[in-house]
């Protein structure tokens, strides 16, 4: 197998754990990580260069593929600029929050014919991907309906509510492209409803914290994505397709099967409490398969159009919820 | 304990059920009477009900029988209920009692003045697993409710026949989920938006309705509710319920007739659900009669009454207003005056 070399930009939390990922994957030499604002200190190891200008990574012309890991307002420019270098793209989601703004960035990236990935990880999850397989072997038929279940362990400070875009955006966008994923198919129009239940400073701050999302798919299929942003027991994933043959399901994940059965109840353990935990193999698993797809010179399975549509759909919910009426997704 | 005397008015499928449960399984009352159209003689002969007619008056006209459970095609239920108030007997009633909101705030009254027990046949409220999920909520335990979903999915679609005089799916179908989620939650429907497709059954299309739905609703204490629903899931009848809150969730998952789970090189296979609601609902169906007789004997308040199944009604009047006019529709939008209704 050949060997990557890779530059990471952005040492956050995402940055820190891809670049983990990385340091243990065959196939891939991290060179460099740059991010202006980083305290590297002990990490990353010593071999690996460190800076705080991100022409480290851009500018090397030994780099071949580029991890985009910094806030989400430098993931348009740093795709251009290493689209420019000549660089293949990992990039967190959402490119952008402004369609217009992708479309302009997809556009730079094909003309410089690199490969671009966006990190929709839940697709690459052993579970759901699971129920993909299920739903393309034709276990389920035609696919009638979608439900999705996601609600975080705990709402997010109301600081990171303000600038993350809304509900819609930053948190049911991973839905939005779920539900293309396990359809393989588009959303035409969507229906939100949302409430402030859990904190009221999240609804002064203009967002909701709790939503039900309707979809409806070219194919046929209605799809309900229900969100909340606190669940008390821990990070509430599920996904279920329903079809003309039967249903496919995913529960939650815990740390262990283990069953207590007590005169009180039978109890097991709470559904594993952050994203970090639930979708750990994920994560190592869209990375093989982005520095797959640019060895084997393929397309990558999550494309900039699927970082596209996710955000065409957030910007539909989010108006539909604020008109209170069905909004059809607009046409790519 | 006192014994109630009843007449069945209507041996269809549910009508023979809720027969059967009263004369085996409900000792604290007696059949009196049955009348229907097309009454099987020996089946009503051999539980023993020594009155068996085609003539609803052997029932309405009889003054021994107190109490009347009527499971005779929708469209008469009203009308029946008229009679059977102004005769001073109490009523069990399948749902819907009427497709038109007006229709029940008639009947609702009528009862009222009559002063008659009025239970409709929301069944699931009796459901001992439904039970526990509400007392639940009610003691508090998932803290403020948030989200309450409901999955109702039919074994297998009905003929089109049935579906042609059915009210459409929102009706009577989805019915029984409006009367959950406002028993689930404690609270009323302010607003529905339903959207739906026809997925399962073209024909079912060709009849003006739809056989695949999906509606979400916004409950008046904040609360947010969906509802999916599929009028035909090959692997049984799934029935599941789920409320959500700031303390955590409680759930009800399909139940089995078996609990069986076979494990081999091919996989771990469990059996699947009953194979429809008089299976699932078996020991549902017998409680509410037994609920409705402790109702008449005063020795309980109502599990259903008609203001549960005019609240149900009208949301789902919304939720087929809104899928025909693909808009989030408001409660207040819906028409309740009495005498709106079809009365004959």
């Amino acid at each position: 197998m050949r060997t990557i070399t890779v530059g990471v930009l952005g040492a956050g939390r995402i940055g820190r754990l891809h670049a983990d990922n990385l340091l243990r994957m065959p196939g891939v030499r991290v060179k460099s990580i740059a991010d202006p604002y980083a305290d590297f200190g002990a990490w990353p190891p010593e071999h690996i260069e460190t800076g705080l200008d991100p022409s480290l990574v851009l500018d090397d012309p030994e780099i071949e593929a580029v991890l985009i890991c910094s806030p989400t307002p430098t993931h348009a420019p740093f795709t251009e600029a290493a689209a420019a270098a000549g660089k293949h793209i990992f990039c967190e989601k959402p490119i952008d929050l402004d369609p217009d703004r992708i479309r302009r960035t997809l556009e730079v990236v094909d003309a410089a014919g690199v490969k671009l990935q966006v990190g929709f990880n839940r697709r690459f999850d052993p579970t759901f991907s699971r129920v993909r397989q299920a739903v393309v072997d034709g276990d389920v038929g035609d696919i009638h309906i979608v439900k999705i279940t996601s609600r975080d362990p705990e709402a997010p400070p109301v600081e990171y509510v303000e600038s993350s875009g809304g509900i819609f955006l930053d948190m049911t966008i991973h839905d939005f492209d779920m539900v293309r994923y396990l359809t393989g198919s588009e959303v035409e129009e969507v229906h939100a409803m949302g409430a402030v239940l859990i904190n009221p400073a999240i609804g002064e701050a203009g967002d909701v914290d709790t939503a039900v999302t309707t979809l409806k798919m070219a194919s046929g299929a209605l799809a309900v994505i229900e969100n909340s942003r606190q669940a008390v027991y821990g990070y509430d994933q599920r996904v279920e397709v329903f079809g003309s043959k039967g249903s496919a399901e995913a529960g939650n994940e815990t740390a262990n099967r283990v069953t207590l059965s007590a005169g009180d109840g039978i109890r097991s353990d709470t559904p594993l409490y952050f994203f970090l935990e639930r979708y750990q193999a994920s994560f190592v698993a869209e990375l093989e398969a982005f520095f797959a797809s640019v060895r084997d010179d393929r397309d990558p399975p999550v494309g900039g159009r699927d970082g596209l549509m996710s955000v065409l759909i957030g910007l539909a919910a989010a108006q539909s919820m604020a008109e209170n009426r069905p909004v059809r997704v607009e046409a790519l | 304990m006192k014994q109630t005397t009843v007449g069945v008015i209507g041996a269809g499928r549910i009508g023979r059920m809720h027969t059967e449960n009263l004369v085996h399984h409900i000792p604290e009352a007696t059949v009196k009477a049955v009348a229907s159209p097309h009454l099987d003689q020996d089946w009503a002969e051999g539980l023993g009900i020594p009155i068996r007619s085609i003539d609803n008056s052997v029932v309405l006209g009889d003054p021994e029988i107190e109490a009347v459970v009527i499971t005779a095609p929708s469209g008469l239920h009203c009308e029946l209920i008229h009679q059977a108030a102004a005769a001073g007997k109490h009523v069990f009633c399948e749902k819907p009692l009427a497709f038109e909101p007006g229709a029940i705030e008639d009947v609702l009254q009528a009862a009222d003045r009559a002063g008659i027990i009025l239970q409709v046949g929301f069944n699931r409220r009796s459901d001992p697993s439904l039970l526990d999920l509400v007392e639940t909520v009610r003691e508090g335990r998932v803290g403020d409710v948030h989200t309450v979903r409901v999955t109702n999915r039919d074994p297998k679609a009905p003929p089109i026949d049935f579906v042609k005089r059915s009210g459409g799916i929102f009706l009577d179908f989805l019915i029984h989920d409006f009367d959950t989620i406002r028993y689930l939650s404690g609270s009323e429907i302010v607003e529905v938006y339903a959207t739906g497709g026809v997925l399962i059954d073209p024909e079912i299309g060709a009849a003006g309705d739809i056989d695949t739905a999906m509606v979400t609703v916004r409950l008046a204490n904040g609360a947010l509710a969906v509802i999916d629903a599929s009028r035909q899931a090959v692997y049984g009848y799934d029935q599941r319920f789920e409320v959500f809150g700031s303390g955590g969730s409680v759930a009800v998952n399909n139940t089995t007739p078996s609990m069986s789970v076979v494990s081999t090189t091919a996989g771990v296979v469990g059996r699947t659900p009953h194979d429809g609601f008089v299976s699932r609902y078996r020991d549902a169906f017998i409680a509410e009669l037994r609920g409705f007789l402790a109702a008449v004997r005063g020795d309980a308040p109502v599990v259903a009454g008609a203001g549960d199944a005019l609240a149900a009604v009208r949301a789902a009047v919304a939720a087929r207003e809104s899928f025909n006019q693909n808009r989030p529709i408001r409660l207040v939008e819906v028409p309740v005056a009495a005498g709106g209704g079809t009365r004959a």
